[in-house]
């Protein structure tokens, strides 16, 4: 696995269009839901997606190989997603449209209906959106930790390589983030 | 070693990380048997990790490559020669197979290296294998050319016509008399060949 992502490295490296698309088929999914988790609507997590993988070919020259590849995309993803959170500060609102899974549903579509869908359906849609809203209200600094240790499954380390940061800061922030999302989340 | 709750709840958060030594586990579990506030605590940490963990995968729309890659800078024209063998693999064999079998077929033609003999009047002819040579007796009479091929010519006696050895001499004795020309030629292609075999003997030990 390692070996087959250097090599295409390397081609992409040679502007080798089929190594590139081969990365991007490889990141595509852990990019998208790296995004989707951290801004929670689809188009902007793709917006965000396809302009992670541009950097990456046009930075292809200047990628560290000390560092792993996956370190290297996740961190212009991460700091892709905390740009774009900063130029635009999320507002609710129940006429918005409801970032998550079924796009086109404003908020008040969260609001008990008479829906028939089976309830186990309701029941699981209902948890995978109380997990992105608690994300959701979480500083950026500390969703992307927790997303990328939870959702994305990096160890510790492989955060600390890929923000650059001390792997201290990063338990810190874990810490911090897990006693936040108790609180949001009203166990 | 009591430890108060302040402290349990930083444990709490190493044990969560997986990374508590022994000592401050011990400790952390000493605690947690006697405060139910600590306890409940870790088992909602538990669960936050697990509903976080829980959210569903998402995918990428299918055309996501494709819309990626047609973001990307036209290509340049520069196109290696490298990537061509590589995107036409069976291309690339048959012409290595084709260069194989072209460079097989020369050789073999060429390598013919027997001596031949055009004339008209054979039997009058001696063939000299040791020498290599065909030799003209002293007292015969050739009518029509003389050509040798790999091989030299030995004239004594007449020959009413020319006289051509090909990658060979011709020498004469001196009764001979010969009516034409007489012409020795060195084959340039087949030298020049050679000397090609030779570079290719050396560039593909693998080469016939």
């Amino acid at each position: 696995m390692e070996y087959v992502e250097r090599r295409l490295v390397e081609r992409a490296r040679q502007d080798d269009r089929e190594a590139f698309a081969e990365l991007v088929e490889m990141y595509k999914d852990k990019i998208f839901q790296l995004a989707f988790r951290m801004v929670g609507n689809r188009q902007e997590a793709e917006d965000i997606a396809q302009e992670t993988f541009l950097r990456v070919f046009a930075n292809l020259q200047s990628y560290d190989e000390s560092y792993r590849f996956s370190t290297w995309i996740y961190r212009i993803a991460t700091n892709l997603c905390i740009d774009r959170g900063r130029k635009k500060k999320p507002q609710f609102s129940l006429d918005e449209e409801q970032g998550g899974e079924l796009e086109g549903l404003d908020w008040y579509s969260r609001l008990p209906s008479n829906d028939k869908t089976p309830e186990e359906k309701v029941v699981v849609q209902e948890l995978q959106e109380t997990v992105q809203a608690a994300l959701n209200q979480l500083n950026p600094k500390y969703r992307s930790i927790m997303v990328l240790r939870y959702i994305e499954d990096l160890s510790l380390q492989e955060i600390s390589d890929a923000l650059q940061l001390p792997v201290t800061t990063i338990k810190t922030r874990i810490h911090r983030g897990r006693e936040a999302l108790r609180k949001k989340l009203k166990l | 070693m009591e430890i108060d709750c302040k402290e349990a709840r930083v444990l709490t958060h190493v044990f969560l990380d997986k990374d508590i030594d022994q000592l401050s586990n011990q400790r952390l579990q000493q605690h947690l048997v006697v405060c139910e506030a600590c306890r409940n605590h870790l088992v909602e940490l538990q669960t936050v990790v697990a509903f976080v963990e829980s959210a569903s995968h998402v995918h990428a729309p299918s055309d996501f490559t494709a819309r990626v890659m047609a973001q990307l800078p036209a290509v340049p024209k520069r196109k290696t020669f490298g990537n061509f063998l590589r995107k036409h693999p069976f291309l690339t064999a048959a012409a290595v197979f084709f260069f194989l079998m072209t460079g097989n077929l020369f050789t073999s033609w060429f390598d013919d290296n027997t001596l031949q003999v055009t004339s008209t009047n054979m039997d009058q002819l001696k063939i000299d294998r040791d020498r290599n040579m065909v030799v003209v007796p002293a007292g015969t009479t050739l009518t029509g050319d003389l050509i040798v091929k790999n091989g030299s010519v030995e004239v004594e006696g007449e020959v009413n016509g020319n006289v051509v050895a090909i990658d060979g001499s011709v020498f004469l004795a001196s009764t001979a008399q010969v009516a034409g020309n007489i012409e020795s030629v060195e084959e340039i292609l087949d030298w020049v060949w050679y000397e090609f075999k030779n570079m290719g003997n050396y560039l593909l030990p693998s080469a016939p």
